[in-house]
This record gives C-alpha cells, sequence and structure tokens, in this order.
C-alpha cells in the first residue's frame, strides 16, 4: 500500500518534470522577444540566462546586422577558480566586451579539471551564449562538449590554453611556442655563464603549455651548437601545489651540487622555487614564467634576490584579445581561417592576423615580456 | 630476564615495528641518497611537514572518540587564506595577532563540528564533509580570486622561513603538551575511555558530549593553526591550498597505529606515522623515481605498512594469549 | 501487490521506522518537484530537453550511487571509486586506441572497475581488523597511480575510435541510453535492497556484523560481493564518462566518491550502516543533480553551489535528529 503511494507520488513528480520540459520547449517564442528589447536596455542589466536557447536563433541573430554586439552573450572559461593569473584574463575579456555592449559570462569551474569544465560548459550551450572562450585545462576531454556546442551554434575559440584545434575556430595564444622555448633557453644559457647544469620545475606532467615550452626548450638545445654546453640535468613536478614544488626544489639541490640555474615556467612553482632559494641563500638562480605580483619579493640583481629576471605575457591583454575575437567571430568579420583580420583598438599590435601554427589556427598575441629589478615595482600593482 | 622482557617489549609493541619500518626506509632511502640523513635534509624533512604532523595530533584525539574529521584542510584553508587577506589589505601585520586570529577561527570551525557532532548524534563523517565543502568554499568566495603572496606576507613569513626555529618550537610545543595530556591527564584519559566505550564512560561520570565537542574544537584549532602556518611556511595563501592532503593526515594515524574504531593509538605513534608519511614523501624524487610513478609508489607504501601493522597487531594478540595459557 | 514470498522477508525496518521512511521519501519527492519548478522559476533554459544535455557525467556518477548504497548499508565505506572510475576509463580508452575492437574495450572498462572492486574486497575480508575507509584510502592511491602511470608524462588519452563508442551515446528523444539504464538499475538494485534475502542479510550486517555471522549469514562473502559490485559500477561509470569525453586523464572522477556518498547520506542512508534504502538515495541523487544543473545555469559561483551542498548536507542529517529527540520527549 504504501510503496503504491511511493510510486504514485514517484510517477506524478515525473510528470511534473516531463511537463516542465515540454513547456520548456514550447515556450521560446515567447521568450526570444524578450531579451531583444531587454538586452536594448543597458547592458550590466540584462541576464545572461534571458538569452533564449535554441540553435535556430543564434543563427537568426548572425543575420542581423553586423557588430551588433549589444544582442551578444560571450562567455569565458577559466581554468579555475582562485587563480590570480585567470581573474585578470576574465577582467580584460570582460572589458573589451562590456565596452561594446555585450553580456559577459564568467564561469570558474569548481577545480581545475576537464571534467568540472565541461559541466560549465555543457550550463552555457543551455543558455544559449554566443561565443564561448575556453582556458583548457586538458586538450583531449574538452573535443567532445566542444563539438556540442557548435553544433548548438556557438562560437568556440581558446585562449592560453588550447584544445585540439579540430574543436574550435581559433586560439589565443599569449605567445608562440617557439618564441617562449627560446626565451627561456636564452635566460639559462644567460644565467649559466654559457655552460653547467640547469634544472626545469614545471606544473603537473600533463600540464600541456608547460609540455610544449619545455618540448620546444630540447628542440632549440639539440639543434643549435651554442647550447651544446649546458645540461638539462631533470624537469620536477610540482604539481602547481606550493609544498610539492617546495619538496621538489629543495631535492633538486640536494640531488645536483653542481646546478646552476633553474627555469621554472609556472606561476606557482616559481614563486615557491624563489622563496626557497632565497631562503637557503642558494647561489642558484632561477627565471621561467611568473607573476609580477607574486614575484616582487625575489626579483632582484644582488645575490639576496633569486630571481633576476622573468618574463610572463599580459593576462589583461591576452583576455582583452580573446575579447575582440569573440566580437570578431560573433559578427562573422573572422570566421577562423588563417588569414582573417580584426580590429583590437586597445591594444598597440591591432590589427591581429589569424595564422596557421602547423596543427591549427591562432592568433599570437605578442612576444613574452621581461620583468626585471627595473620595471617590476611598476608591473606588481598591475598584475 | 630482563633481556628477555626487552625482547618481548620489542616484538610486542606497534611503536617498536614502526621503529623498525621507519629504519629499514631510512637505511634503504641513504642507499639510494647518501646525502638524505643530513641535517639540513632532516630538519626539512620537518618544516615541510610541519602542517601534517600539527594535524595528526588533533587527529588522534578525534580518532580515539571513534571520529573523523574530513573538513580539516577546509578549515586550513579558511584560515590561512583570512589572515593572508588581512595582510594583504593591510589590515593587521602583527605576527602573533595573526596566529591568535587564525587559530580562533579554527576553534570556532572546529567547536561548530563538535557541537553538531555531539548534540546532533551525526555520523562525524557526514558532519566534516558538508564543512568541508563550506570551508574550502568560503575560502574561494573571501579570496575573491586573489593570492595573498610573498610581498603581502613579507614580514610574516620570516617567522616560518627556512632556517627560522618557528615551526620546529610549534611542533615541539604541540608535542610536549599532548604527550602529557594524553598521558596523565584526566582529560586525556577520559578521551580513551569515550572512545573505548561510550555508555561506560558516561556512566562512570564522564560527560561524553563535552569531550566530543572539545576533542573537534582542539582539532579545529590545530588545523586554524597549521593554516596560518601554511602561509608563513610557504609565504602564500591560496584557496586551494593543501587540497586533499586530509587524507596524508588520517593515513598518518592509521600507520601510527591509531584505530579508526576509537581508544587505541598514541601520541609517539602517531609521531611514528606522521614521519613515515613526511620521510615518503621527501625521499620519493630524491631516491630518482619518474615523477609519474611517485603516487603510485606512495600508494603501495601506505597499503603495506597498514597490514602490516594488522599483521603485528595479530601476533601480539597470538602471543598474549598464549602467555595467558600459560 | 507484495506476494506471499514478499511479505515474509518484507523490508527490512519495522514498525514505526517504516512510517519515518516514508515519511522521508515523501519529503524527498515534495524537494524534488520544488527543485524543478524552482529552476524553471530561475532559468528559462530550464527544461527537459538541456537538462538531460547537461546530465551524462551525473547519470555516470548515479550508477555507483546503487553500490554505494550496498556498501553504507553494510556499515563499510569505499572511497577508492572515483580512482577506479579513472582506472577503468584509462584502460577502456587505452585499450581501444592499441587496437581492440570496441566491444572488447568495453568489457575491458568493465573488467577494471570489477578487479578493483575485488581487489578492495579481498584486502577488506582478508584484514578484518582494518577499517574500509583505510584501505580505500590506499587503494584509491594506487588506483590512480596505476591511471597515472598508464597514461605516462601526457597525463591525458584521447579515443581515437569515437564512432564506436557512440552505441553509448544514442538517444531516445532527448532521454539518453544512461537514463534508462539507471532506471532499470534502480529498479533492480531497489528491489534487491529491500526485497530479497540477500538485501535482508546486509542489514543484518550492518546492524549487528557479530549477531549476523552467528545467524549463519557469511559476511566476509556478501562484503566481497558488495565490494566487487561497486569496483563494477564504477567502471561502467568510467565508461559512460569515456563515451561522453572521448577520452581521460589523471583527473577523471576526481571527487565522485564525496559526491555519491552525499547522495546516499541526503538520502537517508546512515554512514554507521544498516539503516537507509535506496528510494531515497536515489530521489536525493535526482534532487542534487537538477539543483547543480538549476543553479549552473543562473552562472552561480561555482564555489558557492558546493557550499550550498554542504549546508543541505548537514541540515538533511540534522532535521532527523532532531525530531526524533522531540519525539522522545513527548512521549
Amino acid at each position: 500500500m504504501k510503496k503504491k503511494v511511493i510510486s504514485v507520488l514517484l510517477c506524478a513528480a515525473m510528470a511534473t518534470g516531463i511537463l516542465a520540459g515540454c513547456a520548456g520547449t514550447t515556450a521560446p517564442a515567447p521568450e526570444a522577444a524578450a531579451p531583444a528589447a531587454e538586452e536594448a536596455a543597458p547592458a550590466e542589466e540584462a541576464a545572461p540566462a534571458e538569452e533564449a536557447a535554441p540553435a535556430e536563433e543564434a543563427a537568426a541573430e548572425e543575420a542581423a546586422p553586423a557588430s551588433d554586439a549589444a544582442a551578444g552573450t560571450f562567455a569565458i572559461v577559466t581554468k579555475s577558480a582562485g587563480n590570480p593569473f585567470m581573474d585578470r584574463l576574465a577582467s580584460g575579456f570582460s572589458e573589451v566586451i562590456e565596452a561594446a555592449g555585450g553580456t559577459v559570462v564568467r564561469q570558474d569551474p569548481e577545480s581545475a579539471t576537464a571534467d568540472a569544465q565541461i559541466t560549465v560548459i555543457q550550463s552555457l550551450i543551455s543558455q544559449g551564449v554566443n561565443t564561448i572562450a575556453i582556458s583548457a585545462n586538458d586538450a583531449n576531454a574538452l573535443i567532445s562538449v566542444c563539438n556540442e556546442a557548435r553544433d548548438a551554434g556557438i562560437k568556440v575559440l581558446t585562449l592560453d590554453s588550447d584544445v585540439d584545434p579540430s574543436a574550435r575556430a581559433v586560439f589565443c595564444n599569449q605567445a608562440g611556442v617557439e618564441a617562449v622555448g627560446q626565451q627561456l633557453i636564452d635566460a639559462v644559457y644567460d644565467l649559466t655563464g654559457g655552460e653547467g647544469q640547469y634544472a626545469i620545475l614545471s606544473a603537473t606532467s600533463q600540464a600541456t603549455n608547460q609540455n610544449a615550452w619545455i618540448d620546444a626548450m630540447k628542440a632549440i638545445q639539440e639543434g643549435d651548437e651554442k647550447y651544446s654546453k649546458i645540461e638539462l640535468v631533470e624537469v620536477a613536478y610540482g604539481d602547481d601545489e606550493p609544498q610539492k614544488s617546495t619538496d621538489q626544489t629543495q631535492a633538486l639541490l640536494q640531488n645536483y651540487p653542481d646546478l646552476k640555474v633553474i627555469c621554472a615556467p609556472t606561476t606557482v612553482g616559481i614563486a615557491a622555487a624563489a622563496k626557497v632559494l632565497q631562503d637557503q641563500k642558494s647561489s642558484v638562480k632561477l627565471t621561467g614564467l611568473g607573476l609580477p605580483s607574486e614575484m616582487a619579493e625575489y626579483i632582484g640583481d644582488d645575490d639576496a634576490h633569486s630571481c633576476p629576471y622573468m618574463f610572463l605575457w599580459n593576462p589583461i591583454d591576452l583576455g582583452r584579445l580573446a575579447g575582440y575575437a569573440s566580437l570578431a567571430l560573433y559578427d562573422g568579420t573572422i570566421t577562423g581561417a588563417v588569414g582573417d583580420t580584426f580590429e583590437a583598438p586597445t591594444l598597440e599590435a591591432s590589427p591581429y592576423t589569424i595564422v596557421d601554427n602547423g596543427a591549427g589556427t591562432e592568433i599570437i598575441l605578442g612576444p613574452p615580456f621581461k620583468f626585471d629589478s627595473s620595471n617590476i615595482d611598476e608591473w606588481k600593482v598591475v598584475y | 630476564m630482563q633481556n628477555k622482557s626487552l625482547l618481548k617489549k620489542i616484538t610486542g609493541s606497534r611503536e617498536a615495528s614502526l621503529v623498525i619500518v621507519l629504519i629499514v626506509m631510512l637505511i634503504v632511502i641513504s642507499i639510494f641518497s647518501p646525502s638524505f640523513l643530513s641535517p639540513t635534509n632532516l630538519g626539512q624533512i620537518f618544516r615541510n611537514n610541519t602542517l601534517t604532523m600539527l594535524m595528526a595530533l588533533g587527529m588522534l584525539c578525534v580518532m580515539l572518540t571513534a571520529g573523523i574529521d574530513i573538513s580539516i584542510t577546509s578549515t586550513l584553508a579558511f584560515a590561512g587564506m583570512s589572515i593572508g587577506l588581512l595582510q594583504k589589505y593591510d589590515v593587521i601585520h602583527n605576527t602573533f595577532v595573526l596566529f591568535v586570529i587564525g587559530a580562533l577561527i579554527g576553534l570556532c570551525c572546529g567547536l561548530l563540528n563538535g557541537i553538531i557532532i555531539a548534540k546532533g548524534k551525526i555520523a562525524p563523517i557526514i558532519c566534516t564533509m558538508g564543512f568541508m565543502y563550506v570551508w574550502r568554499g568560503m575560502a574561494y568566495v573571501i579570496s575573491n580570486n586573489n593570492w595573498a603572496s610573498g610581498q603581502d606576507v613579507s614580514g610574516f613569513s620570516d617567522f616560518g622561513k627556512d632556517g627560522s626555529p618557528g615551526p620546529y618550537i610549534i611542533l615541539v610545543i604541540a608535542y610536549v603538551i599532548f604527550f602529557i595530556v594524553m598521558k596523565w591527564t584526566k582529560f586525556g584519559r577520559s578521551i580513551y575511555a569515550v572512545g573505548s566505550n561510550p555508555e561506560a564512560a558516561s556512566i562512570s561520570g564522564i560527560k561524553v558530549d563535552r569531550v566530543l565537542v572539545s576533542v573537534y574544537t582542539i582539532m579545529g584549532l590545530l588545523a586554524g593553526l597549521a593554516g596560518v602556518l601554511s602561509v608563513s611556511i610557504y609565504a602564500s595563501a591560496q584557496p586551494n591550498m593543501q587540497y586533499g592532503k586530509e587524507m596524508d593526515v588520517i593515513a598518518a594515524c592509521v600507520i601510527g597505529g591509531v584505530s579508526m574504531s576509537g581508544g587505541r593509538g598514541s601520541v609517539v605513534g602517531t609521531f611514528l606515522g606522521a614521519l613515515i608519511i613526511s620521510i615518503i614523501a621527501k625521499a620519493l624524487p630524491l631516491v630518482g623515481i619518474d615523477a609519474i610513478a611517485q603516487n603510485l609508489i606512495k600508494g603501495v607504501i601506505i597499503v603495506f605498512v597498514v597490514i602490516l601493522n594488522v599483521i603485528t597487531q595479530r601476533t601480539m594478540d597470538r602471543q598474549n594469549l598464549l602467555r595467558r595459557e600459560m | 501487490m507484495a506476494g506471499k514470498s514478499g511479505r515474509t522477508i518484507s523490508a527490512t525496518p519495522k514498525g514505526g521506522m517504516k512510517e519515518k521512511i516514508l515519511s522521508l521519501e515523501g519529503a524527498l519527492i515534495i524537494a524534488f518537484i520544488a527543485i524543478n519548478i524552482l529552476g524553471r522559476v530561475l532559468s528559462p533554459n530550464y527544461n527537459l530537453t538541456n537538462v538531460m544535455r547537461e546530465s551524462p557525467r551525473y547519470l555516470a556518477e548515479i550508477f555507483m550511487l546503487f553500490g554505494m548504497g550496498f556498501i553504507l548499508v553494510l556499515g563499510d565505506i569505499d572511497i577508492s571509486v572515483g580512482a577506479i572510475v579513472c582506472l577503468s576509463a584509462t584502460m577502456g580508452c587505452l585499450s581501444s586506441n592499441a587496437g581492440l575492437p570496441m566491444g572488447l574495450a568495453i568489457l575491458v572498462t568493465l573488467l577494471t572497475g570489477l578487479c578493483c572492486g575485488m581487489i578492495n574486497g579481498f584486502i577488506a575480508t582478508r584484514f578484518t581488523e582494518l577499517p574500509t575507509m583505510i584501505v580505500t584510502l590506499g587503494t584509491q592511491i594506487i588506483f590512480r597511480g596505476i591511471a597515472e602511470v598508464s597514461l605516462g608524462s601526457g597525463g591525458s588519452a584521447s579515443l581515437k575510435d569515437y564512432e564506436g563508442i557512440g552505441i553509448l551515446r544514442v538517444k531516445l528523444g532527448p532521454i539518453p541510453l544512461a537514463f534508462f539504464l539507471i532506471i532499470i538499475c534502480a529498479v533492480v538494485f531497489i528491489i534487491l535492497l529491500s526485497r530479497t534475502t540477500f538485501g535482508r542479510r546486509l542489514y543484518a550486517i550492518g546492524s549487528s556484523k557479530t549477531a549476523a555471522k552467528y545467524a549463519g549469514v557469511e559476511v566476509e562473502k556478501l562484503r566481497f560481493i558488495c565490494f566487487s559490485l561497486i569496483g563494477f559500477l564504477a567502471g561502467v561509470c568510467g565508461l559512460f564518462i569515456l563515451a561522453s569525453t572521448y577520452g581521460a586523464n589523471t583527473t577523471t572522477g576526481q571527487g565522485f566518491e564525496m559526491e555519491v556518498i552525499a547522495m546516499c547520506v541526503f538520502g537517508g542512508i546512515a554512514t554507521t550502516g544498516g539503516k537507509g534504502n535506496l528510494v531515497g538515495a536515489f530521489i536525493s541523487a535526482l534532487i542534487i543533480v537538477c539543483l547543480r544543473i538549476a543553479l549552473g545555469q543562473i552562472n552561480m559561483n561555482t564555489q558557492l553551489i558546493l557550499v550550498i551542498i554542504g549546508i543541505m548536507l548537514i541540515v538533511s542529517v540534522l532535521v532527523p535528529s532532531f525530531r526524533q529527540k522531540y519525539l522522545a520527549l513527548k512521549k
């Protein structure tokens, strides 16, 4: 008897759900009218969720007069919450979109995993946004969800960290892989004085960007006689955790007494390593890629500082570039094909052109920027 | 005669078997990496694992009452992030005050755990699982996507700097206090009593609820303290700090012979367990094991030691039985 | 409805308990309806099509719910399931890429899960002194470690033959295959736990292992079966994750164990064993999934969603506890 009551209730629940579903699928017509009216009003007022879902709707909007960004919703998906680098990316992105009158949806996945990113991208597809800019945690795992987004009429682009080129229109690259590799290996060459041992402290062993840069460094080193006297002794992985990075740095110092330079192409790793070296007053020097605000304490030319100089690109500019690229994809200025050009008024190197990097199409922001004792004070307050 | 009893003491005590495991490990590691036993390296082992060692003490108390607390690293992150931000926005820079604030935040989190578990009669794993999500989420929310980094905490991080005695002093004081309290005070004994048999403890006049609340409060306090120390040692506060490390702390206790069903475990055992975990973490990169395989090896060692513990316990029981029969 | 045999081995808890459980389920169903209405009000995109499209990851997770329900009723716990999902998806992906036909690769995925479960079961039953939390804590590191080693330095693998696995992505209208499978599993496992001798024995073990042993229940054998079962279901979860993401990486399945345990507890299964049933757990899983999808669609801060779930979890166990106290006072 009681079981019957339960099953009746369950059926009722299911029916409610399905009814809600039907209501949802039949309702779009009036809803579709709503956003247009609403978004004509100041953009920050328009809730992103008000954007109507179906793909036909997106297509219709595309046919509308170009550069009408005010009707568009542009999403950015970061690698994880609670990361200042990602925060700057998103702020640059928002700035550009909001200036153009569009609506920004920013999503930080709950953890730095592909799983968590898939969840938020799925949600963005439901919301029927017009473009999604993703900084991918895994190049492969996002392919299927990106294809799903494309099938729903959403333009997908990546920034900072790429997915498989087949799954997105274009990649906003902070700097060419070759260029980063070259800068880093030259820094190592310079700091070792042309000969000696160096080690690399990376993020996780599966970090796409870091692996690409390290491979580029190795390739450059092999291909050029100039670097024959510097020796890469180990690539250690600190998993972007301060504690593990500290352990790994200490292990490097202990295992290789003749070590001259550590190169850490990751923001967490470089800060942890800098602290270890500086605390121990070690003669080993550090370089790599780091956030100025995190590293200001450790940058300097004298022996009291562990890091003479390091590199990074401006994450805010990278966010801006992705913002402009999103707008251009939305109004049809670019399709993601090689040779397409678009304007990025607030960036110095505008206009940008899409190039082929061998595997897929990308837009390169510019060469990495060098931070040393002369300019660190100026930049540490910016990002 | 005395010799025999000494021998019996060694074969019959869990701590002794842990010491043997420890010695074997050290010998093996020293073969691969002769510099492992150098004073600096040993110092680093303690410094880098201060957090695990400190929190293991709290976990010991919690587990003695047959409980568990998986919210500790979230509490740690919340407390650490709070004091990191207090410095970032130039509110407070006094090291001592910051320590007090961090410890108080942890204490409040722990108190909440304790009250809900003791008064609400809720399984500790569930209650602390809820707070695991809550405090970690709060750490993210208050951080507002910022880290407190080297420069923000510059004066404060001197306390935990490599070479500064700060972390060691805290560790030693904590272990001495816990050793004395657990062994010789009424409160310490009542924790054991509650864990072995709550009904009996209650009948014999121990206020079980009060003991439960206090162990979780102590755990929270230590987690808060660990949060402050973490900011000081690594000179950075990030909302995801020590994510997932609560399992290391639990593993340290279990390796040290603390029973999850309550009532059994000691401060010395906990210390040895935490030391074994720390040495594993430190030694794996030193002995040249490929980075990719390090987790696998760590897991195998943990399972091995835990099973070894069971086998020792069994032989101990059997010996006791034999002795009784004689 | 329930036949003669059904009544003799009728569902576990007796008398007053039954009423309480009924009311719990009633409350859960009301909550489920409320969440759906709320979702509809909050987000115009909250409809069947979108919910089903966003659900594959959660659906995969729900497979493990049934196994976890069994394990919790036994008074055990398994925190290695997230790692098993990772390992089985990895093995499935790698074996398919190595040239195995898709059917065999699917089998490899499921068998990997089963083997992991059997390893857990073996250690848990061979060394009964060890709490299963510790056993699975250790094996969790090992399973994920094996996945890390097999994935190599890239840490991620993608399925080359994603046409083949398309069979698992089949949809009937908006509803994916996994959903139907889950309904079937739900019916089978709910009956298994509440209507069979097997299920009743699990409750007996959960209430008192010693008593069950004296009553002639093969405690360790049943525990072994349950651990193998949840391993297998984790393999199924891994399979559907593989099908929805076309690959596996070292973070696949991270945190699933806690989410699944939370779903069970939210549905009234006690971690101390011997209490609760799968009906509640199943409904509460649907509640959590709908809630997360609805809050996701209004772009709530993902960390805040976790805070809400954490608070819900604590409140959901506190309410019955205080109700009991209140009832006891009234008497």
